[in-house]
């Protein structure tokens, strides 16, 4: 195969904005999209608040500064403030980028695009399509793309990235639909592969394939990490599916309830009650659960989030989203019952370490959006901010590797390589392996959930090290009983267990290791912020015997000074 | 605890590399009330059978991946209970789960979804904007509220395929425009930022296009968002209309039902092949024609006007 110029992996915002503008830079460039989904499936569809930016079309003394600030302040200080600056910097002018090129942003009364409060933000800065703006986002960089002749893979799934220790040699890659595995050589590979909260499986709210892809090929690439311990709980997850229902419905007067028939944030925020902050609300319904306040089903331990006493009228004015979503995952109409809930994983601040262009120390190797840790997000993100970092690095990103792929050389990816994954992928198919997928799977997600989940001790992570090192151990045994090579969905649920796998083994170890309580990681054994500590990324590394190592680096200060986090 | 039931999954297989032709494989399970086809179809895969092949991604009904033929109907896995299922079972507690239509298949329910991407691409579904390049980002455009309005349903499309694989056109012709394509095509013309609608309208208007709907609304009962997909289809004909773009099929039949009905208040189906396609567009319809004569279904040459004609006469005016 020729060699491209940018080989971009992962088609959601990130990724085709970084397509988008890697080709406005330049044109000549040959450049791919490879993506184990069709564009408009990617996870960025699933976001819909909005996205941030200082546009004072609403409030008109919001400033750049006070959304710097707001994100600094969100990250638990644990963000990088030169990295925020860029990010809020660069906020107005990609959200006008995207209205420009078609996005259906809602508008005010003067014709400007609208926007919202969001939590955590001192002004109205939240630009949003309706309730769906991942989702137009989505389709509107999609459209683009078309527009741009951006040459997209779609249904191929990455299996290595490779490099010579100093720069980029390309991917190797699985067609899905055929089962055949090449080497796609490139000068340049942008990371845009998303997040990694489904390793909870049944407790996130994340799509099936949030698995971290691109994270965990580039972990075994000997690429650094950054910040993995760090996952975001959202309070309202539903019982079944994890699946989300929005602040919303609190915010409108829901009432959080356990079997006792008490609305029980009265003992842990008597004044906010259930608009207490997310993590807090998360933790309390941990607590009501692990003292036997919780309801039971087969899908686990739940509580209720009542909303019967605001009446038919304004639930199906109000919340009618959230009412459809009640209906359609839980069978339960919020009008007549209670809905069924518990905290669910949900975003993933760790990822890829990059710099502010979002590149890694291998030289043509970038990573963007939910996959990187540029740190924008620090130890806590919010809402908002997490669309907006896909267009913003996504931009940056596509537009630093234009300009610099046509100066890098690729090497050629050697048979080796290639080989190295054949052998792998037939050796799943042993009749001699006996583990199960699904089993393996739910397993790892009980123990993420039971020992690290929103609560977290130093026996719990230990206890959930030790069955994380068992599920690898048990998983060089799991077999895939599908042996087509026809669109083999097995077997890519088994590829995506092992990088589930291996970057659960960081979130584990991360968590450990960090002794204290920030932002998202709550410590029950160290539950104070301790800056003079661990006021500092943590970084991982893969070893040549596969084992996971930790070390450190510092926080980029600027104008913010620490300071307690108090709302 | 929830109520359970042992529901019967009677699930459609094929797979390219081993097998000659399509089957059906029965699984027996037992269901929770308020689990959905794909948690049911998902603990199948985990527990039975692992090479049940189908995609699914968000499960939160945004995405578009699951959507398959449920019952008979196109709808997405995620969003629909096992439950909410039940009374639409041709044999009790029997679920019938089978690939879209109008797709080739690759797999079980997987289908190969490359041809819409294809038309999205024919019908240059997509904004070109108005302004320069290099001043991109610099301010948002001042659009009423009102425009958004027009083309805000629109924008909801998951591109799930669900109209795609009802649509009784698309059965007919896969070359047919499909009515997804066509509710983009509507979206990108009514917004005042794009600048090729001209272009756009153009390849609408040639055969496959815009003028090929049947008004089944098969689209409409299926659209999984609820959308009107029906007034988006005849957005784009006004628009056509309005653009005074007279040289087509689809125009002049429009134009002849117009004056039929204004004239007699019925239609003169004899004629209406020659005044939409030509005399020489015709000639292929003969062997048609003929086969209507041999079965006696020729209509009537002579119509004989309605006795309320006045009253159509004034709904005319009233139009106007």
């Amino acid at each position: 195969m020729q060699p491209y110029d940018i080989i971009i992996v992962g088609a959601g915002g990130g990724g085709m904005y970084a397509a988008m503008e890697a080709l406005q830079t330049n044109p000549k460039l040959k450049i791919a999209v490879v993506s184990k989904v069709y564009p408009t499936r990617s996870h960025t569809s699933a976001a819909q608040g909005g996205v941030n930016a200082a546009l004072a079309n609403r409030h008109k003394d919001d400033t750049i500064d006070l959304h710097i600030f707001d994100t600094i302040k969100g990250s638990d200080y644990l963000a990088d403030q030169d990295a925020a600056a860029i990010l809020c910097e660069m906020a107005p002018y990609v959200v006008r980028e995207m209205e420009n090129l078609g996005a259906p942003f809602s508008r005010m009364e003067d014709g400007t695009i609208a926007q919202r409060p969001f939590g955590g933000a001192q002004k109205y800065r939240c630009c949003y399509c309706a309730d769906r703006t991942g989702h137009t986002l989505l389709q509107a960089l999609f459209e683009q793309c078309l527009r741009q002749g951006v040459k997209f893979f779609s249904e191929y799934y990455l299996l290595s990235i490779e490099h010579d220790g100093d720069k980029a040699k390309g991917v190797v890659v699985m067609n899905m639909q055929t089962g055949k595995i090449d080497a796609m050589p490139a000068r340049s590979v942008i990371i845009a592969t998303g997040g990694y909260a489904k390793m909870y499986w049944q407790k996130s709210s994340n799509a099936a394939g949030s698995t971290g892809d691109g994270i965990a090929a580039a972990l075994r690439a000997g690429l650094a990490l950054e910040d993995m311990e760090f996952v975001q709980f959202h309070p309202t997850g539903l019982r079944k599916s994890g699946l989300l229902i929005s602040e919303g419905a609190r915010g409108e007067g829901g009432y959080l309830v356990n079997n006792k028939g008490e609305r029980f944030m009265k003992t842990y925020a008597p004044e906010k009650m259930e608009l207490g902050p997310r993590d807090l609300v998360s933790r309390s319904i941990e607590i009501e659960i692990n003292e036997g306040r919780g309801f039971d089903s087969d899908a686990g331990q739940y509580m209720h989030l009542d909303l019967r006493h605001l009446g038919a009228k304004l639930i199906k004015e109000r919340l009618p989203q959230i009412r459809q979503l009640a209906i359609d995952f839980e069978g339960v109409d919020p009008i007549d019952e209670p809905i069924p809930i518990r905290p669910t994983a949900h975003y993933s601040m760790g990822g890829i370490d990059v710099n502010n262009d979002g590149h890694t120390a291998i030289k043509g190797i970038y990573a963007v959006g939910e996959c990187s840790c540029v740190s924008v997000h620090g130890a806590n993100r919010l809402g908002g901010n997490s669309l907006l970092e896909v267009l913003v690095f996504g931009k940056l990103a596509g537009r630093h590797a234009a300009q610099n792929a046509p100066s890098l050389t690729p090497g050629a990816i050697s048979t080796a390589a290639v080989e190295k994954s054949v052998k792998e992928i037939e050796a799943y198919g042993h009749h001699d392996r006996t583990e199960r997928y699904g089993e393996l799977r739910d397993e790892l997600g009980k123990t993420l959930g039971a020992n690290a989940g929103i609560y977290r001790t130093k026996k719990k992570l230990e206890k959930g090290i030790e069955e994380i090192m068992e599920i690898k151990e048990r998983f060089k045994n799991v077999r895939v009983n599908d042996g087509s090579v026809i669109f083999n969905t097995n077997l890519f649920q088994v590829l995506e267990l092992k990088n589930m796998i291996a970057l659960a083994e960081t979130v584990a170890r991360g968590a450990l290791a960090r002794e204290e309580s920030r932002g998202s990681h709550s410590r029950e054994d160290f539950p104070v912020r301790d800056d003079a500590k661990w006021h500092k990324h943590s970084i991982f590394h893969m070893n040549d015997q596969g084992e996971i190592t930790l070390s450190t680096k510092p926080v980029t200060m600027g104008k913010y000074e620490l300071q307690e986090r108090k709302y | 605890m929830d109520e359970k039931k042992d529901i019967y999954f009677k699930i459609f297989r094929f797979n390219p590399e081993a097998d000659t032709k399509p089957f059906y494989d029965d699984f027996k399970i037992s269901v929770e009330k308020g689990v959905t086809i794909l948690r049911a179809i998902n603990y199948i895969k985990d527990h039975v059978d692992s090479t049940l092949s189908y995609r699914f991604y968000c499960q939160a009904g945004i995405c578009g991946s699951c959507s398959m033929r449920i019952n008979g109907v196109s709808k997405l896995a995620c969003t629909t209970q096992v439950w909410d299922e039940l009374p639409n079972c041709k044999e009790v507690d029997v679920i019938t789960i089978e690939p879209m239509n109008n797709f080739e298949i690759i797999r079980d329910m997987v289908v190969e979804y490359t041809p819409v991407i294809s038309k999205l691409e024919k019908y240059i579904s997509w904004v070109t904007p108005r302004i320069k390049q290099e001043d991109l980002g610099k301010k948002e455009h001042l659009i009423p509220e009102a425009e958004f309005k027009v083309y805000d349903a629109a924008t909801d499309c998951i591109l799930c395929g669900a109209c795609y694989s009802e649509c009784s056109m698309m059965t007919s012709s896969r070359e047919y425009i499909s009515p997804l394509a066509l509710l983009k095509a509507f979206r990108m013309v009514k917004d005042s930022r794009d600048t090729r609608s001209q272009d756009r309208m153009k390849v609408l208007n040639e055969d496959h296009g815009m003028w090929d709907c049947t008004h089944c609304y098969r689209c409409v009962q299926a659209c999984v968002k609820n959308i009107p997909i029906m007034d988006a289809i005849q957005g784009v004909r006004n628009e056509a209309f309005l653009r005074g773009m007279k040289n087509s099929e689809g125009y002049r039949h429009a134009y002849a039902f117009t004056q039929d009905i204004k004239s007699t208040g019925r239609l003169k189906e004899s004629t209406i092949a020659v005044r939409t396609k030509g005399i020489f567009g015709s000639v292929s319809m003969l062997p048609f024609a003929l086969k209507m004569m041999s079965r006696n279904r020729m209509p009537h040459f002579f119509v004989k006007t309605i006795p309320g004609i006045k009253y159509v006469k004034k709904i005319f005016q009233k139009l106007k």
